[in-house]
């Protein structure tokens, strides 16, 4: 074949898929394996998809939307307070405005306390991601995901 | 083989300027802005239909946007610059309930109307046709700055997609100095 022809095509295809908010952050969490009446860590793997930025826990400015995870209260099973990643500090372009973000992939950590009466095996754990996602073009309105994962219980 | 190679860096080079030129176009440009008739935080009710005659500056909003509050202060500049000319400024805030944005948008001490399209339905009118088809039609303006002529037509459209932001509204304001003086 032309390599001219496998050029052309390639060249003058439309600009990169636009992509939805729920394309931009993917969210993964290993099995957890805890003792009935104990604690324990999860770890919520967070992978936000090059290019973009999602806002911080802490923002300086309290009409940006924060990242928050939040994890459904059970009656046998009590999350605690979510440990978020330290965030880092971009400029906007063609100003003098500091944005404090997540990029890349990181982990929030959230303790959970398993009762003692809780039967033993595996137990469906909701949970919800609020955040809000920018490029340095444009910004997606802020999105709310839900997500879930397992504790087994032994 | 040179002539191969030569040929494949002048295609090269010109589809290069193509996309980089197609990136640079601005939508909607000649065309009539959509009418719309929205109520302000100030109680008004104000619609586009009634501005013909004028120059109006719409900039696309909402309280979270970084882009858009990063541009407020050079908004409010520019209407305190141009308002004895002809020109009017408004946002319209997208989808937000109105006590936060009259909370939000006061410490930006707007003189101008901050519009409220509560259902998104206006934003969505200003989407271009084929531009970010996977977002919903009212996200698509957010950020953006459009300049509508004395006859209602769209002059000037920064879509934040397709072009750089500029907090300082430098390329509206030569689009606006241009259209002013050139009459």
């Amino acid at each position: 074949m032309n390599p001219v022809m496998i050029i052309v095509p390639f060249f003058l295809l439309p600009g990169k898929k636009e992509l939805q908010s729920a394309d931009i952050v993917k969210i993964t969490v290993p099995e957890i394996v805890v003792h009935a009446g104990e604690s324990s860590v999860i770890k919520i793997k967070i992978e936000i998809k090059k290019g973009y930025h999602i806002q911080a826990n802490k923002v300086n400015d309290e009409y940006l939307v924060p990242t928050i995870l939040a994890i459904s209260d059970y009656k046998t099973i009590k999350p605690g307070i979510p440990q978020y990643p330290r965030s880092k500090k971009i400029q906007l372009e063609d100003t003098d405005i500091f944005l404090d973000i997540y990029d890349g992939v990181f982990e929030i950590k959230i303790p959970v306390t398993v009762a003692k009466e809780i039967p033993k095996g595996k137990h469906r754990i909701k949970g919800t991601l609020q955040y809000q996602a920018c490029d340095n073009k444009i910004c997606l309105f802020p999105k709310t995901i839900a997500f879930s994962f397992t504790i087994k219980v032994i | 083989m040179k002539s191969i190679l030569r040929s494949l860096f002048v295609l090269f080079i010109t589809c290069f300027s193509i996309v980089v030129k197609a990136q640079e176009q601005q939508p909607m440009l000649g065309q009539m802005a959509p009418s719309f008739t929205l109520k302000a935080l100030d109680g008004k009710t104000y619609s586009l239909d009634q501005l013909r005659g004028k120059y109006v500056v719409i900039h696309f909003a909402a309280t979270w946007c970084p882009f858009c509050n990063a541009e407020a202060p050079y908004l409010q500049q520019l209407f305190i610059s141009y308002r004895d000319k002809g020109v009017e400024v408004f946002i319209v805030d997208v989808k937000e309930d109105k006590a936060l944005v009259e909370k939000s948008f006061a410490r930006f001490g707007f003189s101008f109307p901050v519009l409220l399209d509560e259902d998104g339905t206006v934003s969505a009118r200003y989407a271009p046709a084929g531009v970010q088809p996977d977002l919903a039609r009212h996200e698509v303006p957010l950020a953006s700055n459009l300049l509508i002529d004395k006859e209602g037509k769209i002059r000037f459209y920064s879509l934040l997609n397709t072009t750089n932001f500029d907090a300082r509204l430098t390329k509206l304001k030569e689009k606006l100095d241009a259209l002013l003086y050139s009459n």
